[in-house]
């Protein structure tokens, strides 16, 4: 009897500790090479919760996993046009952003934004840019916008995203197209402009443009500012302009899938990552622009200097989720590559 | 692959396993049940399915998905992928036949040490070795400079980013399996067959041609399945060393199942691809057969 | 070994010795003797010269130093051991190996280099190495069609082969579809097609069971009888090579050790190894002690004497190296009236088949095998511990070597 009672009571221990850990911990599901180590040890140590850090290179990945529902995850860090198709399906979850007060050191141009018109949903993470980056030493002529670059004084020098909606958007911008309506005309109008621009490209990489650019194969590329940012740490000859075309603007947010089971943990952790100095631990581990005001008073003057982390001004805007058109944009693409 | 490699298949090998032999056959009956009949039976359904906007299947039943594949735009990659894998086929078997012979007609030691030489590539990752490819192609890379110095090239090396690099590099990764499958048959290649004919008075080429490639067909066969169609499905060499610009149909549905998010489409495409395959095994076989 | 399968080929025979007739209870023949009228004579004409040739692989000399012709329409065996050198001999013969040294001659021409593809002379292989990837008739017309030779006559060509080596009708089998039997009948069929000058055999019975291999022997030989091509055959099968040869070249080492026909070969070894290798053999060392008239006296060391032939031994020799084969050693209950008779007994009595061997120990030393026809179940003339005398006719001691 005694010893029943014995392993009774064990047991209930047992419960209590599996029930305590389950309440001391938050399931962070992120873009690789994103959050540094350092600031998830910090969380860590100051408020008892661990951090389960899984990560994904895509959207596309992301959201077969948590669609797919096999685990269950308390934070997700999708870009906007994700968080917009994910809110518009009743997947996330209303933040409260009582939970998160440091929300007001975000700069106010990067909320209430199309994918997230109420603020209710997301919380800006990093944010960045397409733009245009340029080998100086081998390119001596102005480049300000997309038609310089295509203009075919440089065909087999230029390194582009593998990506075919930023393929058509470019084409779009030139013609002053809103790029978030992708129609039929507005392919049929792009088509002629690619099938001119896309043959003097000499590789498409989505993964590592910088790295054809560093090898000295290709002087031009169209990339993602973080690249650019990259490239520039590396090489003061890498110069970074926003197409005076007008610009993609991206922005990684975080957000709390529905159902998430530690939904008061994953709100502790964004309010966390808020903090300026944590932000701007962030900015030094990795060059994107970061949406914190506060955080940016923090920044070396050498991180603020480049060029690709904090542009000039330019026309930006947001992708919206453009549904079935990507399949029309998928076959464009696909046939203009195959000509080529 | 066995039995593919066996000249002498007989009518003993068409006989019905018993209990005993159904169940040596479980565990690879079993794994092809769940890895290739069950994720098939799935793209299957998925191919006749439409998508919504967040990439979820939505199970309602559609044509259209295969109406799309008639269009032109991916018929052409279809016949190109084809065309580059049946290029890097005959590449393949150009270069690796007379190395699969040499080794296997090897003597015992020396076959062992050139068989590893073929084997080593497979013990580094495939990313690795196709970035060590993109390293000695680049324009500012060893070869590159090599050329220039000895004079032979008078402007860096535009190769990398070409379809020549595409198929550079899928004739570096497919030709062991290439070389393999031939070594195993000459290796088989009883000395005295190639002797009778010399000694029937066939020359050296006569006796390549009406014996030795004959009876080497069965490794010449499975290595020509086994370049031909991992290289037909092929994205990664085409994405690194291509630079993904001439797609193939391994880029299409790759990008179906990731950027596009239109699982349904790219399940009607691998469909596709693997009727047109099986038709093709089937019909290669059944010459093969009539030959034998 | 069984002697009654020795094919005579002279008249000159040993079996004329009044002792034999009386005490050797003899065979009938159990096979007929080759019919007469298929014979063709063999020229005096040489179809192959061997000049000195030698092989080495490193420092292995496989083939050294062989002179050698072979006579136009004859069967000539290259006979020794496995490693003795005669399969290199003969894959110089067919063009597969290029002698270190010497020249090998085909009517006279040298052709020690000339590739296997350009000489006319075909081969029968141990393996047979039937196409298995070709019909029956197409691996016939191989050579005729690598000759190209025109279709019609290929075709019919290829149907006299296939009559010749009683294959009617098989033309359209896979070889997989044939006996072991059959498919080497293939090999001949395929080789003689070619009509060759030279026909190459590499041990090709090997791989048959012992009955088929006898059956195929004889009906081999009577096909060289009957064609009259030149045959050069490779075995390490000692009763073969006497079944079937016009003459023999017993090779050890990489030398011809003695060269003749199977009689000669058989009755008069030149080496203690060909006594010994060909069938069996009491191989005696002595010494010389007396010599005079047609015998001369020879001691062993066990002490015996024996007479042998004055002819046999040669001025100033005192040691001879002595064969007495083991079926010329007569055996009988009462001492007979002859010399070299000696007091035995039977140490063992072992039954093989046609033959019984006896092991004899001869005054209390040394120690002969002998042969005797086997005797019925029921009627045993000899025991195991009998006190018997053995008999050797003089003619019968052969001098193997001496010094």
């Amino acid at each position: 009897m005694k010893r029943l009672r014995i392993l009774l009571a064990s047991l209930a221990t047992l419960v209590a500790a599996v029930q305590l850990h389950a309440a001391k911990e938050v399931n962070l599901f992120g873009w690789s090479e994103y959050v540094p180590q350092a600031v998830l040890d910090k969380f860590t140590a100051e408020t008892g919760i661990k951090v389960n850090y899984e990560t994904y290179a895509s959207n596309e990945e992301m959201l077969s996993k948590l669609l797919g529902g096999a685990a269950q995850y308390d934070l997700i860090q999708p870009t906007d046009y994700v968080i917009e198709a994910l809110r518009a399906k009743g997947k996330l979850e209303v933040i409260d952003f009582k939970n998160v007060p440091n929300f007001k050191n975000i700069a106010k141009e990067y909320t209430n934004l199309p994918h997230d018109p109420e603020q209710k949903y997301s919380v800006p993470y990093m944010v960045g840019t397409v733009g245009i980056v340029i080998n100086t030493e081998k390119i001596k002529e102005p480049i300000a916008g997309l038609n310089d670059v295509f203009s075919g004084k440089y065909k087999g020098r230029i390194v582009t995203l593998n990506d075919n909606r930023e393929l058509l958007t470019w084409a779009m911008r030139t013609l002053d197209l809103d790029i978030n309506k992708v129609t039929p005309e507005a392919i049929a109008k792009s088509r002629p402009i690619l099938s001119k621009w896309l043959p003097q490209i000499k590789l498409y990489d989505s993964d590592s443009p910088k790295t054809a650019l560093l090898n000295g194969d290709v002087d031009i590329g169209i990339v993602w500012s973080g690249e650019a940012a990259i490239l520039f740490q590396e090489n003061k000859k890498f110069a970074y302009v926003l197409p005076k075309e007008g610009a993609h603007l991206w922005i990684d947010s975080l957000a709390i899938p529905k159902g998430a089971p530690h939904k008061a943990a994953a709100e502790q952790f964004i309010n966390f990552i808020l903090r300026p100095e944590i932000s701007a631990l962030i900015s030094e581990a990795f060059p994107y622009t970061n949406p914190n005001t506060e955080a940016r008073k923090l920044l070396t003057p050498e991180q603020l200097a480049n060029p690709a982390s904090y542009p000039g001004a330019a026309k930006l805007e947001t992708f919206r989720d453009i549904g079935k058109a990507a399949a029309s944009v998928d076959k464009l693409i696909t046939d203009l590559k195959g000509g080529s | 692959m066995t039995a593919i490699a066996d000249p002498h298949i007989t009518s003993a090998g068409k006989r019905q396993p018993g209990t005993t032999g159904w169940l040596l056959l479980s565990p690879m009956l079993l794994w092809l049940g769940l890895f290739v009949v069950a994720p098939t039976a799935i793209l299957f359904v998925y191919s006749f399915c439409q998508r919504d906007e967040l990439g979820q299947v939505v199970f309602e039943f559609t044509w259209e998905n295969y109406a799309r594949i008639a269009d032109p735009v991916y018929l052409n990659i279809l016949l190109r992928s084809i065309w580059y894998a049946g290029l890097t086929t005959a590449i393949c078997l150009v270069v690796g036949y007379p190395v699969a012979y040499y080794i296997g007609r090897a003597p015992a030691q020396r076959r062992s040490w050139l068989l590893l030489l073929v084997m080593i590539p497979f013990w580094i990752s495939f990313l690795l070795r196709t970035y060590a490819w993109i390293s000695l192609l680049k324009a500012e890379g060893p070869v590159s400079a090599l050329l220039q110095w000895a004079h032979l090239i008078a402007t860096p090396l535009e190769i990398l980013y070409t379809p020549t690099a595409v198929m550079i590099g899928l004739v570096y990764t497919y030709l062991p399996f290439m070389i393999l499958p031939i070594f195993t048959s000459a290796e088989k290649l009883d000395n005295s067959l190639i002797e009778a004919s010399l000694d029937l008075g066939a020359g050296p080429w006569r006796t390549l041609s009406n014996i030795i490639i004959p009876l080497t067909k069965p490794g010449i066969f499975a290595g020509v399945l086994l370049v031909f169609v991992p290289s037909i499905g092929m994205f990664a060499v085409t994405d690194l060393m291509g630079g993904a610009r001439v797609p193939m149909i391994g880029n299409v549905i790759q990008n179906q199942f990731g950027q596009a998010r239109d699982w349904p489409f790219g399940a009607a495409l691998g469909i596709t691809f693997l009727v047109l395959f099986v038709i093709a095994f089937w019909f290669l076989h059944e010459r093969g057969e009539e030959r034998r | 070994m069984n002697s009654a399968t020795i094919v005579p080929k002279n008249d000159k025979t040993e079996m004329s010795d009044p002792l034999s007739q009386l005490e050797w209870p003899f065979h009938s023949q159990s096979k007929p003797p080759l019919p007469a009228a298929n014979k063709a004579p063999i020229s005096m004409e040489t179809m192959v010269e061997l000049r000195g040739v030698t092989k080495r692989f490193g420092s292995m000399t496989a083939v050294d130093a062989v002179d050698l012709q072979i006579r136009k329409g004859e069967f000539l065996t290259l006979l020794g051991p496995s490693g003795c050198g005669k399969t290199t001999l003969l894959r110089m013969l067919a063009g597969f190996e290029i002698p270190t040294s010497g020249e090998i001659l085909l009517e006279g021409k040298d052709v020690s280099g000339v590739p296997p593809y350009r000489r006319n002379v075909n081969q029968v292989f141990q393996s047979y190495a039937i196409f298995p990837h070709l019909s029956v008739a197409d691996n016939i017309a191989f050579g005729l069609k690598m000759r190209h030779v025109p279709r019609a006559e290929r075709e019919r060509r290829v149907e006299e082969a296939l009559d010749l080596v009683s294959l009617k009708g098989f033309g359209k089998r896979k070889p997989h579809e044939l006996s072991g039997g059959q498919r080497q009948r293939v090999a001949f069929a395929r080789a003689l097609v070619c009509q060759p000058k030279v026909l190459l055999l590499d041990e090709p019975f090997s791989a048959l069971d012992a009955k088929l291999r006898h059956a195929m022997q004889l009906e081999v030989k009577h096909l060289q009888r009957q064609l009259g091509i030149t045959f050069v055959f490779v075995t390490h099968d000692q009763e073969e090579a006497l079944i079937m040869s016009d003459r023999i070249a017993v090779i050890n080492h990489g030398k011809i050790d003695q060269l003749g026909d199977a009689t000669d070969i058989y009755h008069a070894p030149a080496s203690a190894f060909t006594a010994n290798f060909i069938g069996e053999a009491n191989l005696l060392p002595s010494e010389v002690i007396h010599k005079n008239g047609v015998s001369a006296q020879v001691r062993l060391a066990e002490g015996l004497e024996l007479n042998v032939r004055t002819s046999a031994i040669k001025e100033g020799s005192v040691q001879a190296l002595l064969s007495v084969r083991p079926e010329k050693i007569y055996i009988t209950k009462n001492k007979p009236m002859k010399e070299n008779a000696f007091k035995a007994v039977i140490e063992e009595e072992v039954f093989r088949g046609a033959m019984d061997e006896l092991r004899l120990r001869v005054a209390g030393k040394l120690e002969l095998m002998a042969m005797v026809a086997n005797e019925s179940a029921h009627e045993r003339a000899w025991h195991k511990g009998d006190i018997v005398y053995c008999a050797i006719h003089t003619d019968d001691v052969v001098v193997v070597e001496q010094k």
